[in-house]
C-alpha cells in the first residue's frame, strides 16, 4: 500500500511539474477558430471576455489618468475585463514586449511603435493588419485618415491604430529664465543665441539644461542632429559616419560635446536619471529641456504653478528653421493574431481599439495638430497655459519630421544612446559612436 | 523500521526522481543549452539561433577584447573580497560583541537581521534617495555641517563605495546569525574554565571562540564568495546600466544588460558560462583553503 502511495505521490509531482508547459493547441485550431469567429463576429452579442492589453501609458505617463479613464468605461460598456499590463515606454520595455511575443506570451492588444521596432512582429505574422480586420468589421478606425495611418516598413501595410500624434519641443522654466534676465524663447529662436543665453543662466547659478545623458539623450541628439539636415532629409540613416548623413550625425553629436564641455547640463548628468534631472525643472533650478508631447503630464502633476513652464520650439540652425518640429504619429494600438485568431477575445479586442480610438478619447489624451483623426482634436475647454503653448507650437510648425533614431533597430539604438555620454566627455569620438551602432545588425 | 527503508533503494528512487527530473530540465538542460547558445547567433530573447557564429568561438574571443567585461570581471572580484572582510568581518565582530552581553541579544538579533527581510528593489530605492546628488539625505546632511560643494555619490571617485556599501549592510545580518548560532554551540563551560584559569577576554576569543567557530566560518566564507558572484539586484537598481561611463558592470548586470536589453542573447549566454566557471573554480579553492576541520 505504501509503495502505491509512494509512487502516486511521486507521479503527481512529475506531473505537476509539466503542468505549466502544456501548449495551447493554438496552431491546429487558430485556423478553424479565425473562420469560425470571422463568420458569427460581427453579428452575436460576445459573452464577456479578458483581455490582456499592454501600452506605454504605464509607471509615471501623463496620460495614465486618461488612459485609466478610457479603458473603465469601456468596461462598463461592453461587461469585458481589461488586465492591464502597461509600463513605461523605455528600452527595456520594447525588449519585454518583443520577448513575450516570442515566447508566445503576447497580450491581446498592444500599443506600440509602428516603426522599425514593430518589424519582428510584422514579420514574424504575430499581430493583424487594418485590411485584414476591415474585412471582417468594415468601420473599425473609421474616424482616422488611412493616408496618415503609418504603415509598416516592413511590408508597407497598415497594422496599427493610432492615438494622438507627439511632437518634440523645448520645455522652458519661465520662473528660471526671469531671475536669469532671459527672453522665453519664440518662432526666431537661433542656437547661437541658446548658446548665449545658456551662458547667462549657468553665470546666475541655475542649471541651463536638464539633461541626463546617462538616461535619456535622445532627444537632444535628434535635434542636435536636425540642426545639421532638414525636414526632408532627416528621416535619412547614414551607411557610414563618413557619408554626408554620418557628417550630419557627427556634427549633431560634437554639439552635444560642445555643450557638455561649457557646462550647460546638470553636473551630475553623466550619473544621473532622467526623473533626477527633471526634478531640477520641477525646482527651478535648470531652465530648459527637450521632451516629448506625453511630458505636459508630468509638469502638470509636478509643477508648483504650471503658468511658470511653457514649451516652444528648440533652437534652429542652418537650413533648419526653429519652427521645424520632430513629431508624427509613431504609435498605435495593433491586435495581436493570438487574440484576432481566438472568438472569445476578437470581438472584445476590436471594441476595446474603437473605444480607444473615438475622436473623444483621443481628445483627451493630449490635444495636438498632429493627428490622422478625419475631424482632428478638440481642444479642451479647460486648457491650462501648457496645453495651450502646444497648441500654439504645433499650429505654427513650419515642418514635421519623424524622429531619425525610430529608423535604427533597437539594439543599434541603445548602443548608440549608451555612447553619447563617451562622446561628450571624450572617451570617445562621435565617429567611433556613429560606426559602432551602425554596425550592429537587427 | 529505518533500517528496512535503506535496505529498500526502490522508495528512495521513487521520492528522489522528481527533484532530479526538476534539476535536470530546469538547471542542467538549460545550462547544456546555454553553452550552446554562446556558439550560436541569436538576435533576441525566444527567436530561434540563425545559425552558428563564425568562427563559432566569436563570442569567446568578443569576451578577452572586451573592456566593459574586463571592468565588470575586477569589479565582481572586488566584490568578493569586500565581501569576505566587510560582510563576514563586521558580522563576526558583531557576534563577538552581542555574545558578551547578557540583556537585549533577541533585540539585536532582529535589528541587524532585518535588512535581510527587505526586498532588493526597496533597499535600492532607499540608497539612492539617500544618496541623491540634488536633495539627497547624506548632501543635505553636509550641507548642514558647512560643506558647499555637493558630493555626486555615483562619480568615478564615489562609485565604488555608494554601489558596495548596500550590498554589504543587507546581508551582514545574514552572517552575523549564522555566527551567532555557531557561537551559542560553544560550551559556557570552557569559556568558565578558562576564566578560572586567568585567561583574558581578547585570550578567550583567540584561544577558544576562534578555533570552535572555525567551521561556521568556513561556511561563510564559502556563501559569501558564491553569492557575491551572484549580486545583481541592488547594483542595477542603484547603477543601472553601468552608471559612471560604464564603470559599475558587474557579471550579472553585464550579462542582463547585453540579453535583454541588447538583444545580443548569445553574447550573454557566454558571460553566463563566465559566471558559472568562475563560481565553482572559485568555491573549489574556498573549500580548499578554509578546509573543515574536526575538533
Amino acid at each position: 500500500m505504501k509503495r502505491v502511495i509512494a509512487l502516486v505521490l511521486a507521479m503527481t509531482l512529475c506531473g505537476a511539474m509539466f503542468a505549466g508547459c502544456q501548449s495551447t493547441p493554438a496552431a491546429s485550431t487558430a485556423s478553424k477558430a479565425s473562420e469560425a469567429s470571422q463568420s458569427a463576429a460581427a453579428s452575436e452579442p460576445a459573452k464577456p471576455a479578458e483581455i490582456t492589453v499592454v501600452t506605454s501609458y504605464g509607471g509615471d505617463d501623463g496620460n495614465r489618468a486618461n488612459y485609466e479613464k478610457a479603458y473603465k468605461a469601456y468596461e462598463t460598456a461592453t461587461g469585458n475585463t481589461v488586465k492591464d499590463a502597461s509600463g513605461t515606454s523605455n528600452e527595456e520595455w520594447k525588449s519585454k514586449i518583443m520577448a513575450d511575443f516570442e515566447t508566445g506570451a503576447e497580450p491581446d492588444v498592444l500599443f506600440y511603435f509602428n516603426g522599425v521596432d514593430a518589424n519582428k512582429l510584422v514579420q514574424g505574422g504575430k499581430v493583424v493588419s487594418l485590411d485584414e480586420i476591415r474585412k471582417v468589421y468594415p468601420d473599425y478606425a473609421s474616424n482616422m485618415r488611412d493616408d496618415l495611418m503609418v504603415a509598416s516598413p516592413a511590408d508597407n501595410k497598415v497594422y496599427s491604430v493610432p492615438v494622438n500624434g507627439y511632437w518634440e519641443g523645448l520645455y522652458v522654466n519661465k520662473k528660471v529664465l526671469k531671475a536669469s534676465g532671459v527672453e522665453v524663447p519664440g518662432a526666431n529662436y537661433t542656437w547661437d543665441q541658446f548658446l548665449k543665453d545658456c551662458e547667462t543662466i549657468k553665470a546666475k547659478g541655475y542649471t541651463p539644461i536638464a539633461c541626463s545623458l546617462q538616461e535619456v539623450p535622445h532627444y537632444w541628439f535628434e535635434f542636435t542632429v536636425f540642426n545639421h539636415d532638414t525636414v526632408v532629409t532627416h528621416t535619412k540613416l547614414p551607411a557610414a559616419s563618413s557619408d554626408a548623413t554620418g557628417k550630419e550625425w557627427a556634427a549633431g553629436l560634437n554639439d552635444i560635446k560642445t555643450l557638455y564641455s561649457k557646462g550647460y547640463f546638470p553636473k551630475n548628468t553623466t550619473t544621473a536619471t532622467d526623473a533626477e534631472t527633471f526634478q531640477l525643472m520641477a525646482d527651478d533650478k535648470a531652465a530648459f529641456a527637450i521632451d516629448g508631447s506625453w511630458k505636459i503630464g508630468w509638469f502638470q502633476q509636478n509643477a508648483k504653478s504650471i503658468d511658470d513652464f511653457t514649451v516652444t520650439y528648440v533652437p534652429g540652425a542652418n537650413q533648419r528653421k526653429a519652427t521645424d518640429i520632430i513629431g508624427g504619429l509613431s504609435m498605435g494600438y495593433y491586435i495581436t493574431k493570438k487574440a484576432w485568431d481566438d472568438p472569445a477575445k476578437q470581438k472584445a479586442c476590436v471594441d476595446f481599439v474603437k473605444a480607444m480610438t473615438t475622436d473623444e478619447v483621443v481628445s483627451t489624451f493630449g490635444a495636438t495638430a498632429v493627428t490622422a483623426l478625419k475631424n482632428g482634436t478638440t481642444a479642451p475647454s479647460d486648457a491650462d497655459s501648457l496645453v495651450k503653448a502646444a497648441l500654439a507650437m504645433t499650429k505654427g510648425a513650419t515642418g514635421i519630421a519623424p524622429a531619425a533614431q525610430d529608423g535604427l533597430n533597437q539594439t543599434a539604438r541603445t548602443a548608440l544612446f549608451a555612447d553619447i555620454k563617451n562622446v561628450a566627455t571624450g572617451k570617445t569620438t562621435a565617429e567611433k559612436a556613429i560606426d559602432a551602432c551602425l554596425a550592429i545588425k537587427g | 523500521m529505518n533500517s528496512m527503508i535503506y535496505k529498500k533503494k526502490t522508495p528512495l528512487i521513487i521520492f528522489l526522481a522528481p527533484a532530479f527530473l526538476f534539476m535536470t530540465l530546469f538547471l542542467y538542460y538549460p545550462f547544456v543549452m546555454n553553452v550552446y547558445n554562446s556558439f550560436s547567433n541569436i538576435t533576441g530573447l525566444g527567436t530561434a539561433a540563425k545559425g552558428m557564429n563564425t568562427p563559432w568561438y566569436l563570442n569567446f574571443t568578443k569576451l578577452f577584447q572586451d573592456p566593459i567585461m574586463k571592468t565588470a570581471m575586477i569589479n565582481t572580484l572586488l566584490l568578493m573580497l569586500m565581501t569576505i572582510i566587510f560582510q563576514v568581518g563586521i558580522a563576526l565582530l558583531l557576534a563577538l560583541l552581542i555574545d558578551n552581553i547578557k540583556k537585549g541579544t533577541q533585540f539585536f538579533r532582529t535589528v541587524y537581521f532585518f535588512p535581510i527581510v527587505i526586498s532588493a528593489t526597496a533597499l535600492g530605492l532607499l540608497f539612492n534617495l539617500i544618496f541623491l546628488y540634488d536633495g539627497g539625505m547624506v548632501n543635505q546632511l553636509l550641507l548642514k555641517f558647512g560643506v558647499t560643494d555637493m558630493i555626486d555619490w555615483k562619480d568615478e571617485a564615489h562609485y565604488l563605495f555608494t554601489m558596495m556599501l548596500p550590498v554589504m549592510w543587507q546581508y551582514v545580518g545574514f552572517y552575523f546569525v549564522i555566527i551567532v548560532t555557531g557561537l551559542n554551540n560553544i560550551s559556557p563551560d570552557i569559556y568558565e574554565a578558562a576564566e578560572i584559569d586567568g585567561a583574558s577576554g581578547f585570550k578567550r576569543v583567540r584561544y577558544i571562540t576562534w578555533p570552535l567557530l572555525h567551521n561556521v566560518l568556513c561556511t561563510c566564507l564559502t556563501l559569501a564568495i558564491t553569492g557575491a558572484l551572484k549580486v545583481f539586484d541592488l547594483p542595477w537598481i542603484m547603477m543601472g546600466a553601468g552608471m559612471p561611463m560604464d564603470k559599475s558592470w558587474l557579471t550579472g548586470t553585464y550579462m542582463y544588460n547585453q540579453t535583454f536589453t541588447m538583444g545580443d542573447v548569445d553574447y550573454g549566454s557566454t558571460i553566463a558560462i563566465v559566471i558559472v566557471v568562475t563560481g565553482v573554480v572559485i568555491s573549489q579553492i574556498a573549500n580548499r583553503i578554509f578546509k573543515e576541520k574536526d575538533y
